[in-house]
């Protein structure tokens, strides 16, 4: 039942029963050496690889390669200049997103169990990869030695699980994670990586020691490490004593309430103005909430009829109409959020409770966007160089994730506007998405960036990022729109025909049986899609903003003392990119495994 | 009954049910009713009335705009003259008319049109917990009571791409029955299974009929017709050519297309 109150239905199906393994040798010989031509290839092309990963190792691990460039530079590359005695909220961040993260986990059930002697063919193949890489490195004998020795020891102990572990054992992949973190943890207390920083303030300065790294960097992640597996616990505690639906309801909420939280409060830490919050801001919200309140709280009511569609349209056209007259942008933005609560009122409407609900859901909104446009009008407390208050990694991770989050609703609308069989919307919605798809992205975000600021209003200010992220959001629910819209072209007409004949209103239809239907079918290029605005974030650094691959390739190789570290940091910024982009593509296989796509 | 029967005794004794519902009102009356598509005319000047607790089956060559016409009843089809009344609610393009009639009139369709994204019982609870705004635990147990009715409850909660033909056609069956509908429309509910299929699904709508539903049946299964129905409407062409108790229909049809196209079947 869990999955109609959340839309989006969820089966799990029963997988079919799983290949037998063939012995290492038979499969050998069945796969690789099956004829003449495929012993060909398959010789041919491991002699290719080995060449390239040796070339690869060859390159990394040569004495010229000036690797302190990326250690000294880590913090630059994950907060650009975010100042050091601030950093604890940074640390805030990362400890809110692990603990949500874990308690998430623990009450959606992630995680399975494997077999011990799969943990133990794991290791074997992980030992037998790392002996060959060691063989294959450019290292001296002493290193090969210790490595090789290592890739061997790790080999043979998979091999004894494989064979002698009880196959009915199983380790669950959740405590496997945490052990290998544990260890991943561990090694900052003892192996002596060297401690790396590069001072920004003064005159910019290296500074690398021998030793373990700093206590600044290796304390809060032992920490971190503490707060995700308690956060896990207390997740599991949860999940036991609590009802599912309201509980998952809630942690989705919360997730989606923690970006701008955390960036805008936490972050940014805006200095407000007390003396305009009161005279200003809170008295604007006040009227808001109150009048808008009523207004809604009669919308809602089933008997209002027609009157109320009128009431609701007249807001509307009121909502536009302030745009042409001088006034604050918060009273035009909250006047137009108010027509829309308006105009889907007659859906929601019903008894005292989901009346009732409507408008609190009103209040909370409006709650929410008065603070955020009051927060993006103050300055911040934290003063960087360059702009913006944060860059490198996170502002590559923010602006992904904000124009994520921002375009698919935004998408999923202009999807079902240009199929519906209203004509203007219909409309409006195939010229957005025609116009938007011929600019290029550069544009789009130069235009967001430089030319908006000057056409606003005067008294509203719209921070750069801010500006960026609505251009990139606008650009990617076009494309986000036309995903969706092969989605829903997808669901048969039967289905449509068979949800009117039970008599379901056009938006039970859509919410309960066309978007369910459609979103599982769109689930490969969605995720293609989000992958795609998380890789050209890249593009920021065309329009100055301090993104991870400007860091990279403009900050660090300019560093007088690592000048030339350009193909290092290129090396390493990419395999950054490659690691979040594969997570995306792995949840991605997971969520269609469990909508049972294929299956049917 | 008449003499016929009694001439005829190895005749099915189910045609002696043929009820007198003379003084019942009427549940559908169309008047006129034609629809085109495009230029081609597939309906032409429907006119009949169905009683209620009356059980109509629907005959008639392929393309005859059987389904067409079933379909306008709880208009999934729009017809462009004459008047159509449900219930005595007349389908015209208010909104809230179609919405009214759409819940009244239950529809089975051939190619069932389970949603597979929901689990069976969700598949027949939904629409009452929306549309209906039942309380959702009342709703489940109406959805059981059902799925006990068409005889799977041990299916409830399978999706119905793991279901035979048979069962998923009765999961529609109970799925149109929990929006408890005064008339249920079935445009060939059986022509997509396999024979030993079609047996359990007929049977669930015989005891349907039994229990005094209005239905009107598509369907080319003459057994089912000759036991089941109170009147046999044959239609060709877009045109009612004739229509009486299903004893007269297959014993002595007045009209030569009838008898070709019985000639045909049988
Ligand atoms: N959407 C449509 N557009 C154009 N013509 C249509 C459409 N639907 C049906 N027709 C035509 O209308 C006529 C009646 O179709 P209908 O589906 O009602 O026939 P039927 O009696 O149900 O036939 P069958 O026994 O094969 O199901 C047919 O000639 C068909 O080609
Ligand atoms: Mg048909």
């Amino acid at each position: 039942m869990s999955e109609m109150s959340s839309g989006l239905g969820v089966p799990t199906i029963p997988a079919p029963p799983e290949e037998p393994h063939l012995p290492p040798r038979q499969w050998i010989r069945e796969n690789l050496f099956s004829s003449l031509f495929n012993t060909v290839l398959t010789i041919v092309s491991s002699l290719v690889i080995l060449a390239i990963v040796r070339g690869l190792l060859a390159f990394i691990f040569n004495p010229q390669r000036q690797w302190e460039a990326t250690a000294t530079n880590l913090r630059l590359l994950m907060t650009q200049a975010y100042p050091e005695e601030q950093y604890l909220r940074v640390w805030v961040c990362v400890a809110v997103i692990l603990t949500l993260t874990a308690m998430s986990m623990a009450v959606w059930r992630a995680g399975s169990a494997v077999p011990l002697p799969g943990v133990g063919r794991r290791l074997l193949s992980g030992g037998v990869l790392l002996a060959l890489m060691a063989l294959l490195a450019p290292f001296g004998t002493r290193s090969t030695f210790i490595w090789l020795v290592i890739g061997i020891v790790v080999a043979a102990g998979g091999e004894a699980l494989r064979r002698f572990a009880d196959e009915e054992r199983s380790l669950s992949t959740l405590a496997l994670l945490a052990m290998a973190l544990g260890g991943l943890v561990a090694t900052l207390w003892v192996v002596p990586y060297g401690s790396h920083t590069f001072n920004l303030q003064r005159t910019p300065r290296v500074l690398a020691e021998p030793g373990t790294v700093a206590m600044s960097t290796k304390l809060p992640w032992t920490l971190m490490l503490v707060v995700a597996v308690a956060a896990y616990f207390v997740g599991t505690l949860v999940r036991d004593r609590l009802p599912t639906n309201p509980l998952r309801a809630t942690l989705l909420v919360t997730w989606l309430l923690m970006p701008p939280i955390l960036l805008y409060l936490v972050l940014r830490d805006p200095s407000f103005d007390m003396g305009h919050v009161f005279t200003t801001d809170i008295p604007i919200f006040a009227a808001y909430a109150v009048l808008g309140g009523a207004l809604l709280s009669w919308l809602t009511r089933p008997s209002t009829g027609e009157a109320g569609r009128i009431v609701a349209a007249l807001v509307l056209v009121a909502g536009f109409a302030m745009f042409a007259t001088p006034m604050r942008m918060i009273v035009r933005l909250d006047m137009l959020l108010l027509a829309g609560f308006a105009l889907s009122a007659p859906t929601f409407s019903g008894g005292p409770r989901a009346r009732r609900r409507y408008t609190a859901g009103w209040l909370g909104v409006l709650g929410m966007m008065s603070w955020l446009i009051t927060a993006i009008n103050t300055p911040s407390t934290v003063d960087v160089p360059g702009g913006f208050f944060i860059g490198g990694i996170s502002l590559t991770l923010m602006v992904a994730i904000f124009t994520i989050v921002i375009s698919f609703p935004l998408g999923l609308a202009l999807a079902l506007a240009r199929t519906s069989n209203m004509p203007i919307f219909r409309l409006l919605a195939t010229w957005f998405i025609e116009f938007v798809r011929g600019v290029p992205l550069i544009t789009i975000l130069i235009f967001f960036s430089i030319m908006v600021p000057l056409f606003l209003p005067p008294g509203m200010h719209l921070g750069e990022v801010a500006a960026v992220v609505i251009g990139y959001s606008l650009f990617s629910s076009a494309y986000l729109a036309e995903n969706v819209r092969g989605g829903l072209q997808s669901v048969t007409r039967g289905q449509h025909e068979a949800a009117e004949a039970v008599g379901m209103t056009t938006s039970q239809k859509t919410v309960f049986i066309v978007l369910p239907q459609a979103l599982r079918v769109a689930i490969p290029p969605l995720v293609g899609h989000c992958i795609g605005v998380f890789k050209e974030t890249s593009l920021l650094a065309i329009i100055g903003l301090f993104d991870v691959l400007y860091i990279a390739r403009y900050v660090m190789s300019n560093q007088t003392e690592f000048m030339g570290s350009t193909k290092e940091n290129i090396l390493f910024v990419s395999l950054i990119y490659w690691i979040f982009a594969y997570q995306m593509s792995k949840a991605s296989q997971r969520l269609e495994q469990r909508t049972g796509l294929g299956e049917r | 009954m008449t003499d016929a029967t009694a001439a005829e005794p190895t005749d099915n004794q189910a045609m002696e049910q043929s009820r007198d519902l003379s003084g019942a009102r009427d549940m559908i009356a169309c008047e006129g009713v034609s629809k085109w598509y495009g230029d081609f005319q597939a309906l032409d000047g429907i006119t009949a009335t169905i009683k209620e607790q009356e059980v109509v089956v629907v005959l008639g060559p392929s393309g005859s705009g059987k389904s067409t016409w079933i379909r306008c009843i709880n208009r999934l089809e729009v017809h462009q003259e004459g008047r159509i009344v449900v219930d005595d609610v007349e389908l015209t393009n208010d909104l809230r008319n179609i919405e009214q009639v759409r819940s009244e009139v239950g529809m089975v369709f051939q190619l069932f049109n389970l949603f597979p994204h929901l689990k069976v019982i969700d598949n027949v609870s939904l629409a009452p917990i929306w549309v209906r705004k039942k309380p959702r635990a009342e709703a489940e147990e109406q959805a059981m009571a059902l799925l006990e009715r068409v005889g799977i409850p041990e299916q409830a909660h399978k999706y119905p791409g793991q279901l035979s033909g048979g069962q998923q056609q009765r999961v529609a069956i109970a799925r149109a029955l929990a929006m408890e509908p005064r008339i249920m429309l079935f445009d060939e509910p059986t022509s997509a299974l396999d024979p030993e299929m079609i047996k359990e699904v007929l049977d669930v709508m015989k005891v349907l009929a039994q229990s005094g539903m209005t239905m009107m049946v598509v369907t080319h299964e003459m057994g089912f017709a000759k036991e089941v129905a109170d009147r046999i409407i044959f239609m060709e062409e877009g045109q009612i050519v004739e229509q009486g108790t299903p004893q007269h229909f297959f014993e002595n049809p007045t009209e030569d297309r009838t008898k070709l196209f019985l000639s045909q079947i049988l």
